[in-house]
């Protein structure tokens, strides 16, 4: 009997096309991450607590935990507990054949004024997420954390850890002290082209810390204020790349803007190339229109999906933001915004949905085609 | 056929100078590049601002952030509403060719009437 269910289950799940899905957060076991940190960072924590500023010290969330509130982690201090329960609530549900963790543990690291206490803590996530996440599932991908503070010992970490197969990128949270494009992060933009690793911003932690307030004109007040606010930053970082010549020096390097939204890359990138036929000679390096260095080098992922209240605006918007090639579908699970990798779309062709569901990402990330799709079909 | 209009003298028009005419009811520019004259219609493609009353200048280009080099020196002229750049020599806009204003012909003529008298520059416009 349960072999049968389990054969039938099987058959279920080939039917169902593979997906990689980049943008993934479980929740770590702190007391199994703290671990990795050195006894002077443990017994600080020990004495003081963590010492991170954080996002919920200062706005909303949309729900409890920020989760779907079906999605409740075990609660047994062990992180095998929590990947059985991510297997079968995400992985297995949906056939992801790649999850891109976009992160481990807490963005917090990338507000804190201490340079060193973030790299000893950014140090112990990944290593705790190569332990306990990527060597358990060869689904599960990570994201390298880094020390964004300190730019030469974000180096470091991207040399240390670089090469592992399953961390496939390198990320930080969209609040920053200064935009992405500055060149005070090149030594950071030299380590991912040294390991061939696409560089991620994940919104988080605006005006958090050290890092600038979530708008130019300031604070916001509300939680959905806050959200709108991420977009603004993360435009700003995208012309930063592009203008102070980020592409230019480092022709192989990728930019991921993850949960920014996507279809605002149309109207952004075609103010950009407007203005740059005027502007041009101010920054020469940029020497084709931007729009050409975002299809180039800049990828997005879809959550939380926007879409036009027309459905025809749909397919032409996906056109302009180069979707076939620049998209990548992303769940954000277990988060309560979460897209469902089966309902959020509208009707695509089946081609786009393949580029948009996996092979743009297979791409980016150097992830294999999905094994035994083609086998069954 | 095309029709002579009278610009300038040679003298009047020196290297790295410009001249305004009405010519045949157009406005044109023409333009005095190491000896070589070129004649642009004061259009611009864009949204109709009169081109040639723009700045001449260099067309910049660079090997990275923060270096900035010049070259075609005299030979660019920007627009003086929204700045795009365009190519005397073609009437072309340098970032994107299709965009482009008219160009004419440009004659040095000389008649014996005098010896002292100096050579006159003339555009044609197509009849
Ligand atoms: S009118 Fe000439 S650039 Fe706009």
């Amino acid at each position: 009997m349960e072999s049968t269910a389990i054969a039938a289950d099987a058959r279920k799940r080939r039917t169902k096309p593979a997906i990689i899905d980049c943008d993934i957060h479980i929740p770590s076991v702190k007391e199994e991450m703290l671990a990795y940190l050195p006894r002077h960072y443990r017994e600080q924590i020990d004495t003081f607590g963590m010492r991170l500023p954080s996002q919920g010290a200062m706005y909303l969330n949309g729900a409890k935990g920020g989760r779907m509130q079906e999605q409740q982690f075990p609660n047994d201090g062990k992180t095998s507990s929590i990947l059985e329960h991510f297997r079968r609530e995400h992985l297995d549900k949906y056939n992801i054949a790649h999850a891109i963790l976009t992160g481990i543990g807490d963005y917090g690291i990338n507000t804190t004024p201490d340079p060193d206490y973030a790299a000893a803590l950014c140090r112990a996530s990944n290593d705790y997420g190569i332990d306990h996440f990527v060597s358990q599932d060869p689904r599960v991908k990570s994201s390298i954390m880094i020390p964004k503070q300190d730019p030469l010992l974000a180096a470091q970490e991207i040399d240390r850890v670089g090469d592992h197969p399953g961390l496939v990128q390198v990320i930080v949270s969209n609040g920053a002290e200064k935009p992405y494009g500055n060149r005070f992060y090149y030594p950071i933009y030299e380590a991912c082209v040294r390991h061939n690793l696409p560089f991620a911003v994940h919104v988080s932690m605006e005006g958090i810390g050290i890092n600038h307030p979530p708008t130019g004109a300031g604070h916001v007040n509300h939680y959905i204020e806050y959200r709108m606010a991420r977009t603004q930053i993360m435009m700003a970082h995208l012309a930063s790349m592009i203008f102070e010549g980020v592409f230019v020096r480092f022709p192989e390097l990728k930019f991921v803007m993850i949960e920014a939204g996507m279809l605002w890359v149309a109207p952004y990138m075609w103010r950009m190339d407007q203005d740059w036929k005027a502007l041009r000679s101010q920054t020469p390096w940029v020497s084709e229109p931007p729009s050409e260095y975002v299809r180039r080098h800049v990828r997005f992922t879809s959550q939380p999906l926007e879409l036009p209240p027309d459905n025809a605006m749909f397919e032409p918007m996906m056109n302009a933001i180069f979707a076939d090639t620049n998209l990548l579908f992303a769940s954000d699970y277990p988060h309560w915004d979460f897209d469902s990798p089966l309902k959020a779309f509208p009707k695509m062709s089946a081609e786009r949905r393949e580029r948009i569901f996996y092979a743009n990402a297979a791409e980016l990330y150097g992830l294999p085609s999905p094994a035994g799709q083609e086998a069954s079909e | 056929m095309s029709a002579k209009h009278y610009v300038a003298t040679v003298g009047e028009l020196q290297p790295g100078g410009k001249r305004i005419v009405e010519a045949g009811g157009k406005s044109v520019g023409v333009y005095n590049i190491d000896g070589v004259y070129y004649a642009l219609r004061n259009l611009c493609p864009h949204q109709g601002a009169g081109l040639c009353e723009g700045v001449t200048s260099a067309y910049v280009t660079s090997s990275g952030p923060g270096d900035f080099a010049y070259t075609c020196e005299g030979e660019i002229v920007r627009c003086p509403w929204h700045q795009w750049e365009f190519d005397i020599k073609t009437g072309q806009m340098v970032v994107d060719p299709r965009m482009r204003t008219l160009t004419y012909d440009v004659s040095v003529e000389k008649y014996e009437v005098s010896v002292d008298q100096e050579a006159r520059i003339y555009v044609h416009l197509p009849a």
